[in-house]
């Protein structure tokens, strides 16, 4: 949250301000976070409450590229295929997993781990269990993620 | 009955989140087997008492993976080489 906050405040920031001012910041620091970006999550935002101005460099430098609903769709089928008990054939984004695939609940909790492995956030088991496709499983990560179109 | 089901789900990823731990490549590949293979062979049990205390039998054995995670952390080695 806070780290949104924060991108939020940088995005206004960089547009209220001019690009080359900006740019003249940048530069010379540029090796810097390079290195930084090979840094672990955690190490990351501990960077950013001591340097503030550093987030924005760590950002334009490491940050992934945005999610969109073609690429989640792209990485979830990725994972299904993966995961040995799928035939890679039979797999569509609208196979059920029980009833298509013929997978059980175990399975589809396994699954759901690998979503969130690969996703890097963690699915509570209510909402894990109406997860039965993987157009369902691409819906709820752009939902969580905030992408809609 | 549903009840009893997402008790045995949320079981089963604990143990399997917990068994995914283990630093040594050997204890994790075991405990994650060995979960799955334990899951999978009492799948079919109908019978609640012995869905019971085999449930039972599973949030004890969590204990153990994570003592046993938390003790292996003390004693981390470099990563063998089938890992890299």
């Amino acid at each position: 949250m806070a780290a949104r906050v924060l991108q939020h405040c940088v995005r206004t920031l960089r547009l209220s301000s001019g690009p080359l001012a900006l740019r003249a910041a940048v530069v010379p620091a540029a090796p810097l976070h390079r290195a930084l970006s090979f840094y672990s999550a955690d190490r990351r935002t501990r960077c950013v409450n001591r340097f503030p101005s550093l987030d924005v460099l760590c950002r334009q430098y490491a940050h992934l590229p945005p999610l969109t609903l073609e690429s989640i769709e792209e990485r979830v089928l990725y994972v299904l295929k993966l995961y040995d008990k799928i035939n890679p054939e039979k797999l569509q984004a609208t196979s059920h997993f029980m009833k298509d695939l013929g997978l059980d609940s175990l399975d589809q909790v396994e699954i759901i781990m690998a979503m969130e492995d690969e996703f890097g956030f963690e699915i509570p088991d209510g909402e894990a269990e109406k997860l039965m496709t993987p157009d369902e499983i691409v819906q709820y990560i752009a939902d969580k993620k905030d992408i809609y179109e | 009955m549903a009840v009893v089901r997402s008790k045995v789900i949320s079981l089963y990823k604990m143990m399997m989140t917990e068994s995914n731990k283990f630093p040594s490549y050997n204890y994790r590949t075991y405990a994650v087997r060995r979960v799955r293979d334990a899951f999978r062979a009492n799948s079919s049990e109908t019978d609640p008492q012995t869905v019971e205390r085999l449930v039972q039998e599973g949030q004890k054995t969590l204990g153990v993976i994570q003592r046993q995670v938390s003790i292996g952390k003390m004693f981390e080695t470099q990563k063998s080489v089938v890992e890299n």
